[in-house]
């Protein structure tokens, strides 16, 4: 092993679960019995990724990459650390078809085949430290921005990039600053978006776990753009490790001088305040997060006005999620133009995504927009397990469309996911194999958003518990001929009249599975059978 | 405030400048279907009931503000279609019947099922609910009956500028109103019941409603 090296643990909440936070102590005990300590740095770290085969071990800067390590296999790690000393092959990831070993991450396909840009910093710096961000570059562009960039500049150069929302709604981000720039008042604010409620989605939490740090200096220029002096995250009270790295991360940046009054000596005042949400799915809904921190209950309001324009006690507010305001910057170090190099014409950048469901390699990842479906579940996500076949793949989260087989070769971008049925989202990414139901799915899916409803409106409220009950039959053999067309006749009237993105997106699972598994509704409607024997049948 | 001229169902309608094509219609007797719009009150957009035709695009007329020659059009087909499904959905999960229903006559609801000629064979598709909700009496001055409410908000909205005792608690189908186990805010304006457009708030019967 080389002379100096960092053995690097992963502590995100996946690694955590799997007994992560044991290993990294006795990592450091027996680094110490060996006194190593001189050459050997073992240190924390947010999401490498492959979470799956937590808990990962790093050691950089070879990139060895050791996976399922559990406490009795620290003793050889220390030990492979001495000098002169092979590294411990039986830990190594093998490759499944020819179980070849693959040593160093960088080799092995869930790696190599994605681009990590929002995540360049999750898996390799201790989050919890801000000298390690100030080592990675971090809090550069704060600088640059605020010694040597106008207002507008921020704002052309965020509106060159092309980049759009990577909460949902693909907005153009820069547009959004832009109003919110031109609306008059002297108190503005921005807000974090950190509300993941998805279910199998942690994209968001694993950015904030893995990089607070870069969430901050994100909110730090977008405050400087549209001339904000108060910055909010809300995060799900869920999510107790974002929460602990973010307090940590903004004590840390008000410490160096990075937040509060005359930033770097620019005159440019911003703070940040944690906000916690008690666990309504509906608060990610932008104008429902602003009503849940005003202190009233988390309903959605009608747009317009748009938040940009009067938002947070009716100021002019920027609500972005996490990534985005984690992409900041990288384009204002990159420059637009070449953060607008990567991805398809109307979709820039890149994207992470939450893999998981019936597919070897779940974790998190990230790839450049237009990658294919088909790249991401069979390249990087090493295809379907146990010799099962692909079925169909959920993107977006529980409002999100299933797509089949014959979407697999689609570019994922904004664009194309709407016009296929389904939607980017926040980034979940669920895969299903040949025994999945999909009518159970889609009654899955409306169970949780018809529970989720805030309730307001009358197609929400009413309308998803309609599909939901319908489905709900359907998947015991009590479907009526009549109701695939009622499902459509309902999944319309909750699309098209919703008062927010909830309801107008709920009926997705409905009406995708349906156009492409129209068979399975039949079978279950007509026949009372379910073909994957999913559903508990009355007859068979 | 200036005055412009718009046409509802080819009729000329003058109205003022922010006003919605709601609010103009009603004004100009034009009934179009709502439940959560009353005129004291501003636009909650809620009960997603009340579209419109204008200029060619569907929109929420408590929404959308009236503008010069605007041409709006209350009824056609598509509003037909989108609109009757969602108020079959309300109607469908309206768990009480008429008879005997305290709202009945002036209700609303009874009102938009009549315009829109409700056909009972097409709401019998729809699953209807297993169980009616307990009412709750605990206010000395009225009962609130979830079964008959259509959560049209107008009852909050409106104690909310006199006493702010009313809530909304839950979410989804088991979304109500409440007063969060704190009845001593209520003042006994009885102003919720007076505006309930349908039978869910209802006066006690051995109390005067001025009590």
């Amino acid at each position: 092993m080389s002379a100096k090296c960092n053995a690097l643990v992963c502590l995100g909440t996946g690694c955590q679960s799997g007994g992560a936070e044991e290993v990294l102590s006795s990592l450091k005990e027996e680094i110490d019995r060996l006194s190593l300590g001189e050459t050997v740095q073992v240190k924390q770290t947010g999401c490498h990724g492959f979470c799956q085969r937590g808990p990962l071990v790093v050691i950089e800067p070879e990139g060895i990459f050791y996976s399922k390590v559990s406490l009795d296999d620290v003793s050889e790690i220390a030990k492979s650390l001495l000098p002169g000393e092979p590294p411990v092959d039986r830990l190594f990831y093998r490759e499944p078809a020819t179980d070849t070993p693959l040593p160093h991450y960088m080799e092995i396909p869930f790696y190599s085949k994605q681009q990590r840009t929002i995540l360049r910093n999750c898996g390799h710096i201790d989050p919890e430290e801000i000298e390690e961000y100030l080592a990675a570059g971090g809090y550069q562009t704060i600088k640059k921005v605020l010694l040597g960039m106008s207002r507008e500049e921020v704002i052309d150069e965020i509106k060159r990039s092309g980049l759009r929302g990577l909460g949902g709604a693909g907005f153009p981000t820069g547009r959004k600053w832009e109003v919110c720039y031109k609306a008059q008042g002297p108190k503005k604010y921005v807000i974090c978006n950190g509300d993941e409620g998805d279910p199998g989605a942690f994209q968001d939490r694993s950015v904030m776990e893995g990089t607070p740090h870069s969430v901050l200096e994100g909110m730090m220029i977008a405050a400087y753009a549209i001339g904000a002096q108060q910055g909010y995250i809300y995060v799900r009270a869920e999510y107790p490790l974002a929460v602990k790295r973010l307090r940590i991360a903004i004590s840390q940046a008000k410490q160096k001088g990075f937040l509060g009054k005359d930033i770097l000596g620019s005159g440019f005042d911003f703070k940040i305040a944690l906000f916690q949400g008690a666990g309504a799915f509906v608060c990610g809904e932008e104008t429902a997060l602003i009503a849940s921190v005003e202190g009233f209950r988390g309903m959605p309001r009608l747009r317009p006005p748009f938040p940009a324009e009067s938002g947070m006690e009716g100021k002019p507010t920027i609500i972005d999620n996490v990534k985005t305001l984690a992409s900041i910057p990288v384009i204002i170090d990159q420059g637009a133009e070449s953060f607008a190099r990567v991805g398809t014409e109307k979709s820039k950048g890149t994207v992470v995504f939450a893999l998981t469901g019936k597919v070897e390699n779940n974790g998190l990842i990230e790839v450049p927009m237009g990658m294919t479906l088909r790249e991401i579940i069979f390249d990087i996500g090493g295809g379907i397990p146990d010799g099962k076949t692909f079925k169909a793949v959920q993107t977006g989260g529980p409002s999100g469309g299933c797509l089949p087989e014959s979407a697999l070769d689609m570019p994922v971008d904004f664009d194309s996911l709407k016009a296929a049925g389904s939607m980017m989202g926040s980034g979940g990414l669920v895969v299903m194999d040949e025994d999945t139901c999909m009518v159970d799915l889609a009654r899955y899916f409306l169970d949780f958003t018809q529970r989720e409803s805030c309730g307001q409106c009358t197609p929400c409220r009413l309308g998803t518990k309609q599909l939901f009950d319908i489905l709900n039959d359907i998947t015991k053999g009590q479907g009526r001929p009549e109701d695939i067309d009622l499902l459509l006749e309902i999944s319309e009237a909750v699309s098209t009249h919703s008062l927010c993105a909830l309801g107008k997106t709920a009926p997705n699972p409905v009406i995708t599975t349906i156009r492409y598994f129209r068979d399975e509704y039949e079978a279950h409607i007509n026949e009372k059978r379910c073909p994957t024997g999913v559903c508990g049948m009355l007859e068979t | 405030m200036s005055k412009v001229t718009l046409t509802i169902d080819g009729l000329d309608v003058e109205a003022e400048k922010e006003t919605t094509i709601l609010r103009a219609a009603l004004d100009n007797d034009i009934y179009i279907p709502h439940l959560c719009y009353h005129p004291e009150l501003s636009p909650s957009g809620i009960c997603r009931l009340c579209m419109v035709n204008a200029d060619g695009e569907v929109v929420m007329s408590c929404q959308t503000p009236v503008d010069q020659g605007m041409v709006v059009k209350t009824k056609d087909p598509e509003i037909d279609r989108l609109r009757r499904t969602s108020i079959e959905i309300l109607v469908a999960n309206h768990h009480a019947s008429c008879r005997g229903c305290p709202g009945s006559g002036p209700c609303a609801l009874q009102k938009i099922m009549a315009y829109i000629r409700i056909d009972r064979k097409r709401v019998r598709r729809l699953r209807l609910p297993e169980e009616d909700l307990p009412k709750d009496q605990s206010n000395p001055y009225f009962d609130y009956d979830p079964n008959h409410c259509v959560l049209c908000n107008i009852c909050v909205q409106t104690c909310e500028k006199i006493q702010g005792a009313l809530h909304v608690i839950g979410r989804g189908i088991r979304t109500q109103i409440a007063f969060y186990g704190n009845n001593a805010d209520c003042q006994s304006c009885m102003e919720c019941v007076a505006r309930c457009p349908v039978g869910a708030l209802t006066a006690k019967e051995s109390r005067s409603t001025h009590g």
